[in-house]
């Protein structure tokens, strides 16, 4: 079933009771105005048959030999008929009409001396039809009044009165559809704050809102959104002070762990095994404190000092030769510039590498281009790619093993991705992945362009 | 590498663990738990550089920093705890000529103790090389000395080595991250405060307003140049 939305109801409702309304006034007035109209053409007609039966009357008093003329003079309404009924025959003036069409109900009072009054259709034209009896030899005086204007104008009326039903209907739509818009303004933005706290702008509130419907909506908000600003807050302040209380025994553990390794040979099976997984352990922890500890400093704000003009695909080519292997690099002419921390975009280019390293098989081509404004950078990899469902999961903390392909002796800290996406958003970017056109994944970068 | 290291921590599972590795890396440790200690340490005995945790109790790293560099240009490698910019700065500001963060490894303080100890003041051929023209600053590469208007600037191997090689290129750009390599010597990666804060010594000490220099000239979002006419 359709729903409609909240503020198309509000607008149909308001187009039906204009609707409503409209067409009972639309109603009442037709049935005054055409009862009236056609009141006063059947008493003119009426009176005019009168006066010319007593014209008829007169001519057949001083003889018949003008009746063919009068009636002919009489009948000079157009389309009008005046029918003579004198001595079983039927005198006809006007337009021709058989008398055979003449119903016995308007024909019958008259021969009594009464006289009638009937609406008919005759030859496709409506007419008012009175019919009087004529003292003088017995007659019967019919007349055929058309209605024809009358009808136009009653069609007029009719085509009016529904005209202006259905305009105040559409009228009362796009009022509803006005009011409930102003009357929503401040659910629409309520919505906008919503998805704002939703993106992670904690400090997204709610106008004060002066309406006492709407005050406590407003409130209830505001406080909430503030109580989970603290919170959030209040986590990644603890997992920062933890992080930062672990390094010191974890330089400690590093070291010590150190000159384990570099006596290995001096140490019997078991021990050398030992020593063995607990540098890969430590390692591994290592890189995680250290990740961690970037991401809890992002979660305090970027300092602008450190942000700088930075030429990106120079940043790109210092950063991948720094690693073992050769990826080509693309970067488009003139080089693009960015206004970013230096440090923050070498991190956000290394995990990429890294991640194409760990899930890929290696990246196997990097590209830096404009776009629309924006610079961008894409790292393909030619690995078995990211499912479409998981493609926003990888870039949350710890979606380690989320992937498919990953690999069991994987020592990344489950971060890399995130720290990326952190980094990038902190810079007003953008970060996601996509299929790479011949198979794999590519990561796209994109940060707003500093002019040259 | 057989080179006289002093550090300075105050954890002391810290010192020994990484006074063990750094012995392994070939290093002769001296050690200390605080500044006075180190200040003291250093009175009675020369070491070719120090490692310098920042939070010390008592007189912190970087006082004994600042003592340190007015003495003379004994290399000095900062740890810090935090990676925070103002904190790295600040320790690099006082003088320090490299950093390091915890939790840091003794084979990645070792390369840099090398790099640090290779940047040499002097060259090979003793006093008499050519020398270089900065404006009213004169540069003796062989000597290690820089002059401006006849009187000698103090500075430390790292400020030296980063004139002479902006100087050397006469007027064409050098990257960052060529500076980078070609002054600290080891695999560049991460971070150009290092570079942007010795940049800013050394303007300090070698123009006459660094506020707006002319020796040593800024290129956005490339690198550093020696102004030509200066």
């Amino acid at each position: 079933m359709l729903r409609l939305s909240l503020r198309w109801r509000v607008a149909v409702a308001f187009g039906l009771s204009s609707l409503v309304v409209s067409s009972l006034f639309a109603v009442a007035t037709w049935h005054l105005a055409s009862s009236y109209m056609l009141r006063q053409r059947e008493q003119s007609v009426t009176a005019q048959a009168a006066a010319n039966v007593r014209l008829v009357e007169g001519t057949l008093r001083v003889g018949s030999e003008g009746l063919t003329e009068l009636l002919t003079g009489l009948a000079g309404e157009p389309r009008s008929t005046i029918l003579f009924h004198r001595e079983e025959n039927w005198i006809t003036s006007g337009r021709q009409v058989d008398p055979a069409v003449l119903p016995a109900q308007l024909l019958t009072p008259a021969r009594e001396g009464t006289p009638a009054r009937q609406r008919l259709v005759v030859g496709n034209v409506p007419v008012l039809a009175v019919a009087l009896p004529v003292a003088a030899e017995d007659g019967i005086y019919v007349q055929l009044s058309p209605l024809v204007e009358l009808d136009r104008s009653f069609r007029f009326l009719s085509r009016l009165l529904i005209a202006g039903t259905a305009l105040s209907a559409l009228v009362g739509v796009a009022l509803g559809w006005r009011t409930s818009r102003r009357a929503l303004r401040p659910l629409t933005a309520l919505t906008a704050a919503a998805a704002r706290v939703a993106q992670g702008d904690l400090q997204a509130r709610l106008p004060e809102q002066s309406d006492p419907d709407l005050a406590p909506l407003a409130v209830t908000f505001n406080a909430t959104a503030s109580a989970l600003e603290q919170r959030v807050r209040r986590d990644a302040r603890f997992a920062g002070d933890v992080s930062h209380e672990l390094r010191s025994p974890l330089t400690t553990m590093v070291n010590a762990s150190e000159v384990l390794q570099r006596r290995r040979g001096e140490l019997s099976a078991t021990a050398r095994k030992a020593a063995d997984l607990l540098a890969y352990e430590v390692q591994r922890f290592r890189h995680m404190v250290v990740d961690l500890l970037e991401i809890s400093r992002l979660d305090q704000d970027v300092d602008d000092q450190a942000l700088e003009a930075v030429n990106l695909g120079e940043l790109v080519r210092n950063v991948a030769a720094s690693r073992p292997g050769d990826v080509p690099i693309d970067v488009e002419q003139p080089p693009p510039l960015v206004l970013a921390d230096r440090r923050r975009l070498d991190r956000v280019v290394a995990n990429l590498l890294d991640n194409a390293e760990r899930h890929g098989g290696g990246p196997v081509r990097i590209a830096v281009s404009r776009r629309n404004g924006c610079v961008r950078l894409e790292v393909d990899d030619a690995g078995p790619g990211v499912p479409v469902q998981l493609r926003e999961r990888v870039f949350e903390r710890f979606a380690r093993g989320a992937r498919a392909g990953h690999r069991s002796d994987d020592d990344g800290s489950g971060l890399g991705l995130a720290v990326v996406a952190q980094h990038v958003s902190a810079h007003g970017g953008a970060v996601w992945v996509q299929d790479r056109p011949s198979a794999g994944a590519r990561f796209v970068v994109e940060l707003p362009e500093l002019p040259r | 590498m057989e080179a006289r290291v002093l550090l300075v921590e105050d954890d002391e599972r810290i010192r020994q663990a990484l006074g063990l590795a750094l012995a392994d890396e070939g290093c002769e440790v001296v050690e200390a738990a605080s500044g006075e200690e180190a200040l003291e340490q250093l009175g009675s005995t020369t070491v070719d550089v120090v490692l310098l945790d920042l939070m010390l109790p008592g007189v912190d790293g970087l006082t004994v920093c600042r003592t340190l560099r007015s003495h003379g240009d004994l290399p000095i490698i900062i740890i810090t705890a935090r990676s925070d910019t103002a904190d790295v700065i600040s320790g690099l500001e006082a003088g320090a000529d490299d950093y390091v963060t915890k939790p840091l490894v003794a084979s990645e303080l070792a390369a840099r103790i090398r790099a640090l100890l290779r940047r040499r003041r002097f060259g090979s051929e003793g006093s008499g090389g050519p020398r270089l023209r900065l404006g009213e600053v004169e540069i003796r590469p062989d000597d290690g000395v820089v002059c401006r208007d006849d009187n000698e600037v103090d500075l430390t191997r790292t400020e030296f080595r980063l004139l002479v090689e902006l100087a050397v290129a006469d007027g064409r750009v050098v990257t960052r991250e060529e500076l980078l390599q070609r002054v600290w010597g080891y695999d560049y990666f991460g971070d150009t405060r290092l570079l942007d804060v010795h940049i800013r010594r050394l303007r300090r000490k070698i123009e006459a307003n660094p506020n707006e220099p002319a020796l040593v000239l800024t290129v956005r979002g490339v690198g550093y140049k020696v102004g030509k006419k200066a």
